[in-house]
């Protein structure tokens, strides 16, 4: 059914078109905004030091996902219809979905590839602080006990400080935000291929992202009474019209220290793979009858 | 087997909420023979370009059916004998020329080093080479029409679609295009094309069909459509102005009846004094 070297050639071509729209731009911004972060706080304390570095680092990470999976999507498609260069690929032998699948495969492969370097700058930042911060604690640590700090109170700052410091756990976050971006590209995916103008699917597709993050708490609002068979089925209908983005907020948590468990991280995970599914075969069902 | 069929085509756009239909081809009929070079012509908004995007399957026909070498255009399958120049070139500016030719090459299923091989050829033919490595945004209205041939060649389709393939390029520029489609009918390539300068569809197509309104109004062998009945042309060589009295004379007393509409020297045409004038130029 599908072409694995059309969709190859048309998520590269997708990937080319983005990097030369000068989109690693925010990659660098992001390195300069984390060094920066990462030095700027010498007043507060060490752990605050860790905290503000991870807080500020994660949110450029959300904001990167969020806007290239919105924004690109939304210039490629209705942007190849305006531009008619729909026309010549659609001309060749090209079956409608692999050209969807081409450019959601090129989005989200830019996205993963952006998260990538992104996660590593930061980790790398996050560990050079990290040693700087406990070598400082530790040095204090001993000076407070005038020479008399045991090994036990030197581990238990030490392990303070790489609570609030680089963790494995981090990486779960960075993936959680990569699942809510490729389910945001899927949808912005399906927008465009209704949408007459690149401006209303960004329009439409922040609007779902900021619903999105609220249909938890509209649920709980509607339903705090117990939960009917109808209710159910308007909560169910609600969930697939509108991604339930609550589902991969876990970065806070995470921030924090808590360590997701590996069937909380799978189960996010399968969710995003139903939405995405859902979102593209609906998306392609509409490309499909689409008249150029 | 015909190379393309278009068979009581109709399409009826839908205006918007509210604002009724339109209908954009009414029960147009024609079919082309495998290697024939067939020129669709017509003002604009007669429904050219309608009926080719039916017949590339971009459009869902109304009523009616469009086929190639036997195959629904709608099927995908359909497009692999098709090779397509769309009237504005409509090509990714981010892309250089070579990474184009790559491009389509893999949507058509193409790869590796043959295709790179084949690309660079193709850029060497249509003049193409030195700008191989240019970014599509800077190229001017004729070489974008020429990588778009390129392109359309890429996968040697059997039939090649060319909408305005001329348009907006200088003469010289067009004649290598009306060169080339000769060039592909020698080679039994099937070729589907829209023009307004008649005189170029004049030069290269065995069969025309004239759209107005929607509708095919005229259809058939050039030949046959452009022949005058009533009348019979002769042209001579190396012959001198005294030999037009007596031909008169003769005419008037063995064919009374016969008049000469026209005598004289014979007009090239401007296009042609315009490219020899300029290719001896260019030669000095």
């Amino acid at each position: 059914m599908f072409h694995l070297r059309r969709i190859l050639a048309l998520a590269s071509n997708t990937v080319t078109q983005l990097l030369r729209m000068k989109v690693l731009f925010f990659l660098l911004a992001f390195c300069v905004l984390v060094v920066a972060a990462g030095f700027a706080f010498p007043a507060v304390s060490e752990a605050q030091q860790l905290k503000l570095l991870k807080d500020v680092s994660f949110g450029a990470l959300q904001a990167f996902a969020v806007v290239m999976a919105i924004a690109s999507t939304a210039l490629l498609l209705p942007k190849d219809v305006e531009d008619r260069t729909l026309y010549t690929i659609l001309a060749k032998p090209v079956p409608r979905i692999d050209y969807l699948l081409g450019k959601y495969l090129g989005v989200i492969a830019l996205i993963a590839g952006g998260l990538i370097l992104m996660d590593a700058a930061f980790s790398l930042v996050l560990y050079i602080k990290q040693t700087i911060v406990i070598k400082e604690a530790v040095d204090w640590f001993v000076h407070q006990q005038q020479g008399q700090a045991d090994a036990a109170g030197i581990a238990a700052v030490t392990a303070d400080l790489e609570k609030q410091g680089l963790t494995w756990s981090l990486h779960t976050a960075v993936w959680s935000i990569f699942l809510k971006a490729a389910v945001l590209t899927a949808l912005a995916l399906l927008i465009s291929t209704i949408a007459s103008s690149t401006l209303f699917t960004i329009i439409t597709g922040f609007a779902f992202f900021v619903i999105g993050h609220g249909l938890g708490l509209f649920r709980d609002y509607f339903f705090q009474g117990g939960i009917s068979r109808w209710d159910y089925a308007l909560s169910a209908v609600l969930s697939i019209l509108c991604p339930d983005l609550g589902l991969f907020d876990i970065v806070d948590p995470v921030l924090e220290g808590h360590v997701p468990s590996v069937m909380a991280m799978s189960t996010m995970t399968g969710f995003a793979v139903l939405y995405i599914v859902g979102y593209l075969t609906v998306a392609h069902l509409l490309f499909v009858e689409k008249e150029l | 087997m015909t190379a393309v069929e278009v068979k009581n085509l109709s399409k009826v756009f839908h205006r918007g909420l509210g604002q009724g239909f339109f209908t954009a081809v009414k029960d147009v009929s024609f079919t082309v023979a495998p290697g024939e070079v067939y020129g669709l012509i017509g003002p604009n908004g007669s429904g050219k370009s309608t009926t080719m995007k039916a017949l590339l399957g971009l459009l869902a026909p109304t009523l009616g059916s469009t086929s190639i070498y036997g195959i629904d255009s709608r099927k995908v399958e359909a497009r692999k004998a098709v090779g397509f120049l769309p009237e504005n070139p409509y090509f990714y500016k981010h892309l250089t020329g070579l990474e184009t030719m790559l491009f389509f090459g893999r949507l058509c299923g193409l790869g590796g080093k043959p295709l790179r091989e084949h690309c660079v050829r193709l850029l060497e033919q249509t003049g193409l080479a030195d700008a191989a490595d240019r970014r599509l945004g800077g190229y001017s209205k004729g070489m974008l029409q020429r990588i778009g041939l390129a392109q359309a060649l890429i996968h040697e389709p059997k039939l090649l679609v060319l909408d305005e393939p001329t348009a907006g390029v200088d003469p010289a520029g067009s004649r290598k295009i009306r060169d080339l489609i000769l060039d592909c009918k020698q080679r039994g390539i099937t070729v589907l094309v829209t023009s307004h300068l008649l005189e170029q569809i004049q030069e290269v197509c065995d069969r025309v069909g004239i759209m107005a309104s929607g509708r095919m109004i005229k259809e058939g062998a050039l030949k046959d459509l452009i022949a005058v009945d009533d009348q019979f042309e002769v042209l001579l060589q190396n012959t001198d102005a005294a030999l037009e009295p007596q031909l008169r004379e003769w005419l008037a007393q063995n064919y009374p009846n016969t008049q000469i509409l026209r005598a004289g020297r014979p007009h090239t045409t401007l296009e042609r004094l315009f490219l020899e004038v300029t290719e001896s130029k260019s030669s000095d």
